[in-house]
């Protein structure tokens, strides 16, 4: 399964609009994708399409990711999903 | 935090279990009275001026029927969370079109750190349970609702 890990550059990390335009992203993608710290094992990661999930995580800014996607578009998924991670707040 | 200090985070006087108004901006209000009545706020404008801004920004509302709408604020000195609860349902504005139910309101003071995101996190991560959602939909009393609490997001 393609999978990457990825710094949180916001400063505020995945919080706010952050975290919304993530999960958004993420339900975009014919891809099934979950999410967790850097390092957690595939049943500690948690579905990136639910914001309530992913507002669990509280992750912070310079903390790292790892994310995981499944499904016919999983590679565009985490390339996008990058991308939005490695923007600071106030360019997105 | 330790359970005095989250008996105090989330006092009693801090749950309603009536049915709240039904509209977004107007729930908030309600959670931010419940505060107000108990002696919780110093600056009512200030800190529902923050709770706004924020929804402004992205809404609190996470899906599966919960609103977490929360700030850092001058307009409290101690970190204060509020509850209420909901069986007809307010649209929050989430993502997953849910409507929510559950409602929880974090203020904390301008100096604190980031306690308000990791009291938020913790919160989430009980909340994601099916099972916590249930608990804190039947309990009877508002002791109980803060019991559920404690033991949530200790």
């Amino acid at each position: 399964m393609p999978e990457r890990v990825v710094e949180v550059v916001p400063e505020e990390g995945l919080h706010a609009r952050p975290a919304s335009l993530f999960v958004e992203t993420a339900n975009e993608y014919d891809a099934e994708v979950s999410v967790g710290p850097e390092g957690a094992a595939d049943d500690d990661l948690v579905s990136a399409s639910s914001m309530l999930a992913v507002t669990g995580l509280g992750v912070a800014g310079g903390e790292k990711l790892r994310i995981v996607a499944e499904g016919a578009d999983a590679v565009a998924a985490l390339d996008a999903l990058e991308e939005l991670l490695s923007t600071p707040e106030d360019e997105l | 935090m330790n359970e005095t200090e989250l008996k105090e985070l989330i006092d009693v006087d801090l749950i309603s279990l009536d049915e709240p108004p039904a509209e977004k901006e107007a729930v908030i209000e309600h959670l931010l009275d419940l505060a107000v009545e108990a002696g919780r706020v110093s600056d009512h404008e200030q800190a529902l001026a923050d709770l706004l801004a924020r929804e402004e920004e992205s809404t609190t509302g996470v899906g599966m029927g919960i609103g977490i709408p929360h700030a850092k604020t001058a307009g409290v000195a101690e970190p204060t969370l509020a509850f209420t609860r909901s069986s007809e349902g307010v649209d929050f504005g989430a993502m997953d079109d849910e409507p929510a139910t559950l409602f929880f309101m974090i203020l904390v003071p301008e100096a604190s750190s980031d306690d308000h995101l990791q009291i938020l996190s913790s919160l989430s991560r009980s909340l994601v349970h099916e099972e916590t959602r249930e608990k804190l939909h039947t309990a009877e009393t508002a002791e109980r609702v803060q019991e559920i609490i404690i033991e949530e997001v200790a």
